[in-house]
C-alpha cells in the first residue's frame, strides 16, 4: 500500500540485557491509512506499547531497533531522522496519548504552560497567540478555557485525558498514538472519551494507532485489527473479520474468553 | 535475600567494598600479629616521622602510631557494628509495627519517629555523652542505638506499608496467623534490602560520629581509637608542630572505612532498585549501535 | 494554611521535647544532679549567682512537676542560665554571637552544596549508565562517606599549614576590629572559604546522590515520556519535566540533612577554630560548663527547626499541589 499513511515494515526491537537480548517485537509489519483507526490488540507485555513508542523514536537504552526496521510516515523515513528533524517530527506528524490518564500531565506546571511548550517549540508563537489557540483546544474537548491556569491536580481523571487529547490536537498532526488511553478510567468516561475521539477525527481526518487489550472496545472503535501474540504480528484485518472469522488459534481463544458483546459504544 | 547475594556478587562496588571492610577486619584481627609495640605504651621519643622501627611514626607522648592505628580499629569497628545493629534491630521493630498495625499505634510511633528527626542528632549526643561523663566505646554504642534509629523506624514503615498490601500477607491473614509472625516472616523477609541499608547506614554513622564524639572530647581519652586519636593529635596540635603523622593515619583510616562501607551500601541500594544501577549493563548496547546492528 | 500550621505545633513539640530531655537528664544520672551540674560552678561563682542558676535549672523545692514547669518558663522567657567558664556571660549571649558566625557557614554551604548537589544530580540522572554518571556517582559516594572531621582535618593541614593558601584559624584577621569596611569583609571571606569549602565537599555529595536517585525514578513517567514525544528540547524537559519534579524529594529530604550538616559545622569549626558554636561548645565541653551545653542543644533544636519551617514553605510553593489544600 503506498498511499498508506503510516507504514510499518520489517519492526524488530530488542531489550539488550548484560548477556541475552529479549526480543520484544518480532519482524512486525502494518499500514494505516489515512483517516483510519487501526488496532493493535494482546495482552500486555507481547510488545504493542513497544511499537507505539518505535513510531515516535521515544525509545532509550537498552531497547534496540534493529536494523531492516522501518517505519515510514506520510513518506518521511522515520528512522532516518536526524536530531532536529526528529524533534520537530515528534508531535507536529504524531502525537500521543498515554496509559495513564493521572499521570501524563506535568503536575506543577500549569495547563497553559503545557500547551504554550508545544506551541512555542513547534510554531514560535507569543505567549498570547499560544492562549487563543489553548482556549479554542480545550473547548473542543468541552474544558472552559478560563481552566488553562489550572494546574493537573485540580481535573479529575477524564478531563485529564480530555486535556491530553487537546494538547495532541494542538498542532493538527496526521496520526494520533492511543496507548490504552482508557484503561485508568471508569467505563462512563472510557465511553464518553472514545466517542469524543470519534467525532474529532471525523472532523479533523487525522489517523489512530490504538492499543488496548479491551478487545470489545477494539472491535468498536478500529476499522482494522492487527493481534500481537509474543512480538509477533499473527492475524491482521478488518475489524469484522478478525471477530468474526478469525483464522489464528490465539486470535479465536481470546474471542472464546471474552464475553459476548452487546451494542456498539460508538452505536 | 538469594536475589541479594547474586547480586551482590556480580556487582563490582559491592566486591570493592566488601574487601575494603574485611581488609580492616583482618587487619584490626590481627593487630598483635602485626606490630611488636604495645599501643599504650611510650615505646619511642614524642612526635618522631615515620621510619623503618616506627613505619607511622610516634605521638606526642611517644607511642607508635601503627600499633595504636591497627588496636584502634578494634575499637571503631565493635562500637560501628554493636551500635549499627542496636539501631537496626530498633528501627526496623518499630517500623514494622508502625506500619502493620498503622491505627493508632502507628500515629504514636510515626510522632516520635519525626520528633527524634527533627532535634538534632549530634548536640543532643554531646549533651548525653557530657552528662555520662567520659564514655567508653560501648556506652557511646548503646547512646547511638537509643538515639539514631528514627531515620530507619521512617523508611522501614514505609516499606511495610506497600508490603502489606500484597497477596501473600492478605493469605497469611485469612488464615489466622498471629500478627507478630506476619510480621517476623511475611513482612520482615521482604523488606531485607531496606534493612540492609539501614544497617549498612547505620554502621558508617555509628563510626563517624563515635569518631566525633571522641575527638569533641566526650570519651574515654584512654581507650584506644581513631576518635581518641584524633582527639589526642588535635590537642597536641599535631599539625601546627608538623606532625601529620598523627593526624593523618587515623583520618584516612576512617575514610577508607567510610569508603567501603559506602560502596557495600549503595550496592545493596542498585540491587533492590535497579534502576539506579550506573554504567557496564549497557556496554552490550552501545556496541550494538555503533557497528550498525540497529538505533534508537 | 493547615499544613504550614500543623507544621508549627508539631515543631513547638520538638521543641519542648528536646527541653524535657535537658530536664530530666541530669535527673536521671546516679548522684545528685545539682552536684554534678553545678560541681565546676560552685568553686568560680558567688553564691547568689549559683541560687539563680538552680532556679533557672528548674531545682527548687517541690515536686517534679514544679520544677519541670519551672525550667519550662525560664527556657520559654529565653533565660538559658549563665556560663560558668565565662561567668557573668549569660548563655544565650554567648551562643547567639557563636550562633551569627555558625549560620553564616552553615546556610551559605547548605545553599550552595543544595545547588550544586542537585545539578549534579540531574546531571548524572539524566545521562545514567553513560561514563559521566559513573563519574559523578563515585566521587558522590566517596565525598558522602568520609567523615566531616577527616575532610576538614586534611583540607586544614594540606591548604592551609602545608600551601599556605588560607589562614588556619579564626573567622577573621584578629588585629581587624568588626566593622563595615572592605578590609573586614574580605577578611572575613578569606578565613570562611576553608571551612566552607570543607562543608560542600561532604554535603554536596549527599544532595547529588539525592537528586540523582530521585530523578531516575521519575525519569519512567508518563510525564516525562509525553514531554519528549512532544518533541520538546532535551533541556526543557530535563528541568522543567524530570528535574522540576525530583526537586520535590529533595527538598524534603534537605530537612533531614540538615541535621547532619549541623553536626558537620561543629566538626568542621572546632578543626579550623572558628568562632562557631562549634567551637563554644568544645570549650564548654573541656571546661564541663553545662549551662552551656544544655543550652546548645535548645538554640540547635530552633535552628532546626526554623530551617525545617523555610523547607517547608520552599515545599509549599514548589509544590502546586499543596497551595490551597489541606
Amino acid at each position: 500500500m503506498s498511499d498508506a499513511l503510516l507504514s510499518v515494515s520489517n519492526l524488530t526491537i530488542d531489550y539488550i540485557g548484560a548477556e541475552t537480548d529479549f526480543r520484544a517485537v518480532d519482524d512486525v509489519s502494518f499500514d494505516v491509512a489515512p483517516g483510519e483507526v487501526f488496532g493493535l490488540a494482546g495482552e500486555s507485555g507481547c510488545g504493542k506499547s513497544t511499537i507505539a513508542f518505535a513510531v515516535s523514536r521515544l525509545h532509550a537504552p537498552p531497547a534496540l531497533i534493529r536494523k531492516g526496521s522501518q517505519i515510514r510516515l506520510a513518506g518521511r523515513d522515520v528512522l532516518r531522522l536526524n536530531r532536529k528533524d526528529l524533534a520537530d517530527f515528534r508531535w507536529r506528524e504524531v502525537a500521543m496519548v498515554f496509559q495513564s490518564a493521572m499521570n501524563s500531565l506535568n503536575p506543577v506546571l500549569r495547563i497553559e504552560e503545557q500547551f504554550y511548550d508545544v506551541l512555542r517549540t513547534h510554531t514560535g508563537c507569543t505567549r498570547n497567540e499560544a492562549r487563543a489557540r489553548t482556549a479554542e483546544m480545550l473547548k473542543l474537548v468541552d474544558i472552559k478555557p478560563e481552566r488553562m491556569r489550572d494546574y493537573p491536580h485540580q481535573f479529575s481523571g477524564g478531563m485529564r485525558q480530555r486535556i491530553v487529547i487537546a494538547i495532541c490536537l494542538a498542532l493538527d498532526p496526521k496520526l494520533v498514538v492511543m496507548d490504552e488511553p482508557t484503561t485508568a478510567l471508569d467505563v462512563v468516561v472510557q465511553r464518553e472519551i472514545l466517542q469524543r475521539i470519534d467525532e474529532l477525527r471525523r472532523q479533523r481526518g487525522f489517523s489512530v494507532l490504538f492499543i488496548t487489550h479491551d478487545l470489545g472496545l477494539m472491535v468498536q472503535f478500529c476499522d482494522r485489527i492487527g493481534v500481537m501474540l509474543s512480538g509477533k504480528m499473527v492475524e491482521q484485518g478488518p475489524s469484522e473479520a478478525i471477530f468474526r472469522a478469525p483464522q489464528h488459534d490465539y486470535t479465536k481463544r481470546l474471542w472464546a474468553s471474552f464475553p459476548s458483546l452487546k451494542g456498539g459504544v460508538l452505536g | 535475600m538469594g536475589q541479594l547475594w547474586i547480586g551482590l556478587r556480580r556487582n563490582r562496588k559491592a566486591f570493592i567494598g566488601l574487601a575494603i571492610v574485611l581488609l580492616i577486619l583482618l587487619v584490626a584481627l590481627a593487630a598483635p600479629l602485626l606490630t611488636e609495640y604495645n599501643p599504650a605504651a611510650r615505646t619511642g621519643r614524642p612526635h618522631q616521622p615515620p621510619s623503618a622501627e616506627h613505619i607511622l611514626g610516634t605521638t606526642r607522648l611517644g607511642q607508635d602510631v601503627w600499633a595504636r592505628l591497627i588496636y584502634g580499629a578494634q575499637t571503631s569497628l565493635a562500637v560501628g557494628f554493636a551500635a549499627g545493629l542496636l539501631i537496626t534491630v530498633v528501627g526496623t521493630t518499630l517500623g514494622i509495627v508502625a506500619g502493620y498495625r498503622g491505627g493508632k499505634t502507628d500515629e504514636v510511633i510515626s510522632f516520635f519517629t519525626n520528633m527524634v528527626l527533627v532535634v538534632p542528632n549530634l548536640p543532643l549526643l554531646l549533651v548525653i555523652a557530657s552528662f555520662v561523663g567520659q564514655a567508653g566505646p560501648m556506652v557511646i554504642a548503646l547512646i547511638l542505638g537509643l538515639t539514631s534509629w528514627a531515620w530507619g523506624a521512617r523508611v522501614t514503615r514505609a516499606e511495610t506499608l506497600s508490603v502489606k498490601q500484597r497477596d501473600f500477607v492478605k493469605a497469611a491473614e485469612m488464615m489466622g496467623e498471629p500478627q507478630w509472625r506476619i510480621m517476623a516472616f511475611e513482612i520482615l523477609p521482604n523488606v531485607f534490602s531496606i534493612v540492609g541499608i539501614n544497617f549498612i547506614g547505620s554502621v558508617i554513622f555509628a563510626v563517624i560520629t563515635e569518631a566525633t564524639l571522641e575527638f569533641l572530647g566526650l570519651g574515654d581519652p584512654n581507650v584506644i581509637s581513631w576518635g581518641t586519636m584524633l582527639y589526642n593529635a588535635q590537642k597536641a596540635s599535631a599539625l601546627s608542630v608538623g606532625a601529620w603523622w598523627d593526624i593523618l593515619a587515623p583520618c584516612l583510616a576512617l575514610a577508607l572505612l567510610g569508603i567501603g562501607l559506602s560502596l557495600l551500601n549503595f550496592a545493596v541500594d542498585e540491587i533492590a532498585n535497579p534502576r539506579l544501577r550506573t554504567g557496564g549493563r549497557l556496554a552490550r548496547w552501545t556496541s550494538l549501535v555503533k557497528s550498525g546492528e540497529g538505533r534508537l | 494554611m493547615p499544613f504550614l500550621l500543623r507544621r508549627i505545633l508539631f515543631y513547638l513539640a520538638a521543641f519542648v521535647a528536646a527541653a524535657t530531655i535537658n530536664f530530666f537528664l541530669p535527673r536521671l544520672m546516679p548522684g545528685d544532679p545539682v552536684a554534678l551540674m553545678f560541681s565546676s560552678a560552685a568553686s568560680e561563682l558567688p553564691p547568689e549567682s549559683l541560687e539563680a542558676l538552680k532556679l533557672t535549672f528548674g531545682f527548687v523545692d517541690g515536686p517534679l512537676w514544679k520544677q519541670y514547669l519551672t525550667y519550662l518558663s525560664s527556657i520559654f522567657t529565653g533565660d538559658l542560665g549563665v556560663s560558668v567558664k565565662y561567668f557573668p556571660l549569660p548563655v544565650t549571649d554567648l551562643l547567639g554571637r557563636a550562633l551569627l558566625w555558625t549560620v553564616g557557614l552553615v546556610g551559605t554551604a547548605t545553599l550552595v552544596s543544595f545547588v550544586l548537589g542537585s545539578f549534579l544530580g540531574m546531571v548524572a540522572a539524566w545521562r545514567r549508565g553513560s561514563r559521566l554518571d559513573v563519574v559523578l556517582s563515585v566521587s558522590a559516594i566517596f565525598a558522602t562517606s568520609i567523615p566531616a572531621v577527616v575532610t576538614s582535618l586534611v583540607a586544614l593541614f594540606v591548604f592551609g599549614f602545608t600551601l599556605g593558601w588560607f589562614p588556619t584559624g579564626y573567622a577573621h584577621d584578629p588585629a581587624l576590629d568588626p566593622s563595615f569596611s572592605l578590609a573586614f569583609f574580605a577578611s572575613v571571606a578569606h578565613h570562611a572559604i576553608l571551612p566552607l569549602i570543607t562543608l560542600c565537599f561532604v554535603l554536596t555529595g549527599g544532595f547529588t546522590v539525592t537528586m540523582r536517585n530521585n530523578m531516575i525514578n521519575l525519569l519512567g513517567q508518563d510525564y516525562v515520556v509525553m514531554a519528549r514525544a512532544k518533541g520538546l528540547s532535551d533541556r526543557r524537559v530535563m528541568v522543567w519535566y524530570a528535574a522540576r519534579n525530583a526537586l520535590l524529594p529533595t527538598v524534603s529530604s534537605l530537612a533531614i540533612a540538615l541535621g547532619t550538616v549541623l553536626g558537620g559545622s561543629l566538626v568542621t569549626e572546632v578543626v579550623f577554630n572558628y568562632p562557631g558554636l562549634g567551637n563554644t561548645l568544645y570549650q564548654a565541653i573541656l571546661a564541663r560548663d553545662y549551662p552551656v551545653i544544655q543550652g546548645q542543644l535548645l538554640v540547635m533544636t530552633a535552628a532546626m527547626l526554623v530551617s525545617n519551617f523555610i523547607v517547608d514553605v520552599s515545599y509549599v510553593l514548589l509544590d502546586p499541589r499543596l497551595k490551597g489544600s489541606g
